[in-house]
């Protein structure tokens, strides 16, 4: 199943925050689509998920400074 | 003889023979007040006299530790 | 049971923790833990398990804040001089967290109220300043099977270790109250303030570490430091067979006061 989230209006350390509770809420197995701003939460989210165990798919532009990332619990 | 006294290697010149003559060598004021184990095991206290040390062994002395102030028993 | 965002806030830095996270933020809401005496141990504590956002925390103390306890006691403030220590710790913590239940015992923890009291929580942290009481929450939670933190302070130094059912107890290690005469009076006691803070708070961590399920405790271990030198030792010890109250034939069967000296500089 794909779940998603919306963390551009987050700062540092929400954002990751925000990702963590949602990944926690959601099935083993299932992904998380996270839409979030360039900088410092796409250089973070990532990084901090894939540390916490978590399985980073893909990272791909959605507009300007607007990504979205895939992660799989 | 060579003794691990709370983590720290010691030497002594003097005979150390039991608990009780460490304890002297050690200056612990009040036998009563600590708890010892050799080598991991607890020494009673009725032992200390005739506990016998060992070269090489490792001894810990554990005091008791109450708080920074004096309880009121008064109203218990 | 769900965190509301301002929890999620709140507990934003537990929250990212790998080994807490969500799920243990909730653990640690639902967590129950009681602190015997709001002095020296008990004050650096409360004000941690509250900001932690422990569910439910009680306090037994019997005493008044005396201006005495203000060098170590943080959770007392100047103005809660002669309020009982209960509800001066009380407040202070609806202050700092508001999620957390606080439940008051006004008076002492001793032999009669003391099984009733710790049966209603997963944790015990003595924060006593005395050998009777230290071995009488030893003596009930072995009895009950209740995971306790022990600490002691004097001077420079302070010492502490968790028993949780099966692991070594005070009594394994001390096996009985000291003599009277040998326990340091009044004037020969003394402790640096911030030891208190160090001791406290290592006994705060414990419970929260029991509560979330997560690393090691400090179990069938003695943490011994000198905060002279601010050496940290870590003595092991063994659950002694010939334990009084946990060994194969233990010889206390019930709950009692021990005696031990009355200070006589005490005035009420
Ligand atoms: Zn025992």
């Amino acid at each position: 199943m794909i779940h998603t989230i919306d963390i551009t209006k987050e700062h540092c350390p929400m954002t990751f925050v925000k990702t963590k509770i949602k990944l926690a809420q959601i099935a083993q197995g299932d992904l998380l689509e996270v839409t979030l701003k360039a900088g410092e939460p796409l250089e973070n989210v990532p990084r901090s998920a894939a540390e916490q165990g978590f399985i980073v798919l893909e990272t791909k532009q959605l507009h300007d400074d607007v990504y979205q990332v895939t992660i799989q619990k | 003889m060579k003794i691990t006294v709370n983590g720290e290697a010691k030497q002594y010149e003097q005979a150390v023979v039991t608990v009780a003559d460490l304890l002297v060598l050690e200056q612990v004021a009040s036998p009563e007040m600590v708890s010892v184990q050799q080598n991991g095991d607890f020494v009673a206290t009725e032992q200390f006299e005739t506990t016998l040390i060992h070269d090489g062994d490792e001894i810990d002395f554990l005091f008791f530790m109450g708080g920074g102030s004096i309880p009121d028993f008064s109203n218990i | 049971m769900d965190l509301t965002e301002q929890q999620i806030e709140r507990y934003s830095r537990h929250i990212l923790l790998q080994q807490v996270g969500y799920e243990g933020q909730l653990k640690i809401a639902q967590g129950k833990v009681l602190i015997i005496g709001a002095g020296g141990l008990g004050a650096p504590a409360a004000l941690y398990l509250a900001a932690a956002g422990v569910g439910t925390i009680g306090i037994i103390d019997a005493d008044v804040v005396d201006i005495t306890n203000l060098q170590r006691q943080v959770i007392h403030h100047t103005p809660d001089i002669g309020v009982p220590k209960v509800t001066s710790a009380a407040n202070k913590i609806a202050e700092i967290n508001p999620d957390v239940r606080v439940i008051q015992y006004h008076s002492w923890f001793n032999p009669d109220n003391a099984l009733q009291i710790i049966s209603d929580y997963d944790f015990i942290i003595d924060g006593t300043d005395n050998f009777p009481t230290k071995f009488l929450i030893n003596d009930a939670c072995v009895m009950v099977g209740k995971a306790f933190s022990h600490g002691g302070i004097l001077r420079f130094e302070g010492q502490t270790f968790t028993h949780i059912p099966g692991t070594a107890c005070y009594r394994c290690i001390f096996p009985k109250v000291p003599p009277k005469n040998l326990v340091p009076t009044c004037s020969q006691a003394g402790v640096l303030g911030s030891i208190a803070g160090m001791l406290g708070t290592i006994q705060a961590t414990e419970a929260l570490k029991y509560i979330l399920g997560i690393g090691d405790l400090l179990t069938n271990k003695l943490l011994v430091f000198n905060a002279l030198n601010m050496q940290f030792r870590t003595v092991p010890v063994k659950k002694n067979d010939n334990c009084p109250v946990c060994g194969t034939n233990p010889s206390i069967t019930e709950l009692v006061m021990e005696e031990q000296a009355v200070c006589e500089l005490k005035t009420k």
